[in-house]
């Protein structure tokens, strides 16, 4: 079955183009006009990674992704016009796993939309349960426990401590994150990786103010604590 | 035209500063009013004594007049017995004429001495006096006709204490005059200082803001305030027009992204189903496919620009190693271009935003590849406390007389009026520049050795 992508975006010749561009490289597409319609739509039928505009009138694409993250880990790609702005940082610390900046390629589009589904089927180097402090990662189940409690992570958080794991106690540069996460060869945006850090600390760590886990090196990037 | 701005120019270069000019009129103020005082000075003092010592001369002499009367009128007087007891004072001489015979109290003074409408008026009965000069000292001569013994009665006194004294003031004064002129040079050198000190403050706040430090303003001033309000009136003003201009080009080019969005899906989305097309519904496709490429990144570039130039763009500086952002940068390009690393990683340390630098060695790789057909090398290297990165290639070169201009917008140099199928937004290289001022560096183009063009980023290195 065709992954499932829903569109949330006000301007409808936008929609429709690229509803009919992503239909043709092989999704399925749901359309919504506006923040409320989307958030219905999603309740109705969950999608497999949702594509939002950030601009939009009522509830915008920040408010969608938070309310998005309260109750899913379904990946959000924001879709915004200003690439340099302060929104990027904004939409990926509101649990955004992606962006695309306006005008949207399709191929592009359709690329990273690719790679972040295929952020489930992670195939590294890297035994079933790997203890990490007092974390249990359960590579098969997609699941990071703390005293036999799970703690929800995104797909791309989840991804981001697996590859983190995959050699605790060296250190990773952002480039090879963007690389290893986010498929990014060239261009990768610092920001998404330290975006997700933040995210990721704050879910994991005891206090996220003082990483004991994640642990930041400076100039060079980071590592997983032995 | 151009000879009289050169006329200008010449006599504007030769006119002394206002600190001179300042200097110069307090100088000649002093001079004036230091001299006119020490002429009235003088004359009035000299007037004043003149006039007290002849009054003072013409009441002795008719006191002495009366008194030679009553001598001469005792029995057995003799004229030179009086003469000789009137003529104590060494300033006062006396000369006697009776029945027409002279007598005088020095044998060097005789009637020759004084002037004849001074004896002829006193001998036509009426006393006079005269100012003369008495063996070249000037004196006060008074003649008083004394009827009752037939006689005339002449005084002379010397003026010449009166002229000594006279002298010392004139030099007193002149040497006043002189250092009340030295005085108001200095004061207004002093006054000059002061009054410049806030002007050449403006001028250096001016230059700043003119360097593009838009917000610079004068700090209120007492002795400016009116010229500082209009000042900061102007640069508040400016600011704001330059301000309108970038946003308006950074608005227009942002609500070009959702029209731009759905014209190069719709391209792309037409390009999947090419085969349907005939051949020249195919060439018609490739043509808008390439213009809107072009017309995308003339957006993208344009909002960039705006953005920095308005201040909008956010910097996030950190410490960034160029050696390694050139390797990773220049291997994900699309044209694989050789690239060269002299200095450890370490050396070439600047402190800058890195997506802005990845944007300069970007846009002079894509400016290669549109002018060039490409890169034929990029290194980077050290040199006197710079970080440079060079970027050459063998293409056509840039005349010298371009050198300067290829960093504008939308210059196209030798291209002008040759589009050629991929050209670029031409907004790449001012781009550069922008970043690379942004950076407290520079960017100059040279030629490459073995013909080509060299485009040289020069920015200041830091500890890593």
């Amino acid at each position: 079955m065709a992954p499932l992508i829903l569109f949330i975006e006000d301007d409808e010749r936008i929609r429709t183009v690229l509803r009919m561009s992503l239909q043709h490289d092989g999704f399925d597409v749901e359309e919504a006009g506006s923040g409320e319609d989307g958030l219905a739509a999603f309740e109705r039928r969950s999608a497999d990674v949702v594509l939002v505009d950030l601009r939009l009138p009522g509830i915008d694409g920040f408010e969608v992704t938070r309310i998005l993250r309260k109750t899913s880990n379904v990946p959000v790609i924001v879709v915004t016009a200003h690439g340099d702005s302060h929104d990027v940082v904004a939409g990926l610390e509101a649990g955004a796993d992606d962006y695309v900046v306006k005008p949207v390629v399709a191929k592009v589009l359709a690329a990273r939309i690719r790679a972040l589904l295929r952020r489930a089927s992670f195939t590294g180097e890297i035994a079933t349960v790997v203890r990490v402090g007092d974390l249990e990662i359960h590579r098969e189940a997609n699941l990071v426990t703390r005293d036999g409690e799970e703690i929800p992570l995104t797909r791309t958080e989840f991804k981001v401590l697996c590859a983190l794991a995959e050699h605790p106690g060296w250190v990773l540069s952002r480039t090879q994150l963007l690389d290893q996460v986010w498929e990014y060869d060239y261009f990768g945006d610092d920001r998404l990786v330290d975006t997700h850090i933040g995210r990721l600390r704050a879910k994991v760590e005891r206090d996220p103010s003082k990483p004991e886990l994640i642990l930041t090196v400076r100039g060079a990037g980071y590592k997983l604590a032995t | 035209m151009r000879l009289r701005r050169g006329g200008e120019l010449r006599r504007r270069r030769r006119r002394p500063s206002l600190r001179t000019r300042t200097a110069l009129t307090f100088g000649l103020g002093a001079a004036l009013v230091s001299i006119a005082l020490a002429l009235i000075t003088y004359t009035l003092t000299d007037h004043q004594l003149l006039s007290q010592r002849q009054t003072s001369s013409l009441h002795q002499a008719y006191v002495d007049a009366r008194l030679f009367k009553d001598e001469l009128n005792s029995p057995a007087a003799n004229i030179e017995d009086v003469l000789s007891s009137l003529a104590s004072a060494t300033d006062v001489q006396v000369l006697v004429n009776r029945n027409n015979l002279w007598f005088s109290t020095s044998v060097l003074i005789g009637s020759s001495n004084l002037p004849t409408s001074l004896v002829s008026a006193v001998r036509s009965g009426q006393p006079a006096d005269q100012r003369i000069y008495l063996q070249g000292v000037p004196s006060f001569a008074v003649g008083i006709p004394i009827p009752g013994v037939n006689a005339y009665y002449f005084e002379i006194y010397s003026l010449a204490e009166l002229r000594s004294t006279l002298q010392t003031l004139a030099i007193v004064l002149a040497a006043a005059a002189f250092a009340t002129t030295v005085g108001g040079t200095l004061l207004g050198l002093w006054a000059s200082r002061r009054l410049v000190r806030p002007l050449s403050h403006t001028a250096q706040v001016a230059g700043e803001i003119a360097g593009g430090h838009l917000d610079e303003r004068l700090p209120p001033d007492s002795d400016l305030g009116p010229l500082v309000d209009s000042f900061n009136d102007m640069v508040t003003r400016l600011q704001e027009r330059i301000e309108r201009d970038a946003r308006f080009a950074a608005d227009f080019s942002h609500e070009m992204r959702s029209p731009l969005t759905t014209v190069g899906a719709s391209v792309e989305l037409v390009d999947a189903y090419r085969d349907a097309l005939p051949e020249d519904g195919q060439t018609a496709l490739d043509l808008l496919k390439m213009e809107i490429d072009r017309f995308s990144d003339m957006v993208q570039d344009l909002l960039e620009i705006s953005r920095v130039e308005a201040g909008a763009e956010s910097v996030e500086l950190e410490r960034v190693s160029i050696g390694e952002l050139v390797e990773r940068t220049a291997s994900g390009h699309a044209s694989q271009v050789a690239v060269r690393i002299q200095p450890p990683a370490k050396e070439t340390t600047v402190l800058g935003d890195k997506r802005r630098l990845q944007r300069i060695l970007v846009n002079l790789l894509d400016n290669a590849q549109v002018h060039a057909g490409g890169s034929s090398l990029v290194w980077v290297d050290r040199r006197d406390g710079y970080v440079e990165i060079a970027v050459e290639d063998h293409g056509p070169g840039i005349d010298a007389a371009d050198a300067e201009r290829v960093f504008e917008r939308f210059y196209r140099g030798k291209a002008a009026g040759r589009r050629s199928s991929v050209a670029g937004s031409g907004l790449g290289l001012a781009l550069v520049a922008e970043h690379a001022r942004a950076h407290h560096g520079s960017v100059r183009v040279e030629p490459a050795p073995g013909g080509g063009a060299r485009f040289v980023v020069s920015l200041p290195a830091v500890e890593p």
